[in-house]
């Protein structure tokens, strides 16, 4: 390993112990540093898991009570967005099994046609309208496609994770998450181009 | 058999190119060059990843706050509730260590008043079981109760 890897893998490691000691203790304002940090990805993921904003939120909220409770249990082996969201995702996975009995994959019955509808940005003019329209028409493509592709290709390249970080958050297999984002851009990429039709 | 070219190449371009070691992306490469279809492919895949990376789901700021707030609220009540424990985890150890220490004594009082009162063994043994156990009986009834009402407070409140 070169030299600014090595660094790079102690500072992550330093950070990662912090945010560990810091939760085992509940360290309210270590809490109130991560709620920021993380505010937009993790609600943004929970946005597109669910489908439903006010259940997303509703989600985000419970998430971080379950970081506050569970907080000993995180290993700071491992990036603590890769928790989080897993979290996050067993929270909710867990709350739509209580609603109805179905897994992930029952939600498409559900959501066709709902569009995830993400709020507006700074008001201006043509750029505003063109960037709604854009937001619009990939929500729309997004929520047409199953709830495990959609939840790959978001983790993948709207949060940037690792293959292996994606394997983590979902408890797939990394053959089976390869497959998702496969079989999920095969199924996006359609819809995408109907939309701009 | 040997796999479709097509295919593969496409199962790269889904993995994103971090996601591919530096074999699969001089072989994609290559393919790239060759193959008009998956080079499509490729255009669109990024395009669609440059549109989702554009798409914007922001945590509104009274969100955030409400949910600082209850973090904290919730971190003050487990903070309670883990004095509360530690209070009842050392009351059993008093109570314990006590009950180790005085029921030898305890003992050799009951019998010399059963022997005062000149009633038979048993009677001042049982005598001395009760009196023993009960506090313990009515901890036990005090805690069940508190218990029950907590649980029913709960269900009220989630109700």
């Amino acid at each position: 390993m070169n030299a600014a890897a090595c660094y790079f893998v102690n500072g992550m490691e330093s950070e990662t112990s912090a945010i560990a000691r810091g939760l085992r203790g509940r360290d309210p304002d270590l809490l109130d540093r991560l709620i920021e940090q993380y505010q937009h990805r993790l609600l943004r993921y929970l946005v597109y898991l669910t489908s439903n904003r006010e259940l997303a939120e509703d989600m985000f909220q419970e998430t971080w009570i379950r970081v506050l409770e569970r907080g000993h249990q995180y290993n700071p082996e491992y990036e603590f967005s890769t928790w989080l969201f897993s979290i996050a995702r067993n929270l909710t996975v867990d709350y739509l099994r209580k609603k109805r009995p179905a897994s992930l994959d029952g939600l498409l019955d559900e959501e066709e046609g709902v569009s995830l509808d993400p709020p507006d940005t700074r008001p201006s003019a043509l750029e505003l309208i063109a960037q709604q329209e854009q937001a619009e028409r990939i929500s729309a493509a997004l929520a047409g496609i199953a709830a495990e592709y959609r939840e790959a290709i978001v983790l993948r390249f709207q949060e940037g994770m690792a293959l292996d970080e994606i394997a983590a958050v979902t408890g797939a297999p990394l053959g089976t998450v390869k497959s998702r984002l496969y079989r999920g851009l095969n199924a996006l990429l359609p819809r995408l181009k109907g939309a701009q039709a | 058999m040997k796999r479709d070219p097509h295919q593969q190449a496409r199962e790269l371009i889904a993995l994103g190119s971090q996601g591919l070691v530096d074999a699969d992306q001089t072989w994609l490469r290559t393919h790239l060059d060759g193959c008009s279809s998956c080079r499509d492919y490729a255009q669109a895949a990024e395009q669609l990843v440059r549109s989702l990376k554009s798409v914007s789901v922001a945590a509104e700021r009274a969100l955030v706050q409400k949910t600082q707030m209850r973090v904290h609220l919730h971190a003050e009540q487990l903070r309670q509730r883990q004095d509360r424990q530690w209070l009842v985890a050392m009351s059993c150890i008093l109570v314990g260590l006590s009950a180790a220490i005085t029921t030898p004594f305890l003992w050799r009082g009951f019998q010399w008043l059963g022997e005062w009162a000149q009633v038979s063994s048993p009677v001042w043994q049982v005598g001395f079981m009760v009196f023993w156990i009960s506090p313990a009986l009515a901890a036990s009834v005090i805690f069940l109760a508190r218990g029950i009402h907590l649980t029913d407070t709960n269900r009220m409140s989630r109700g």
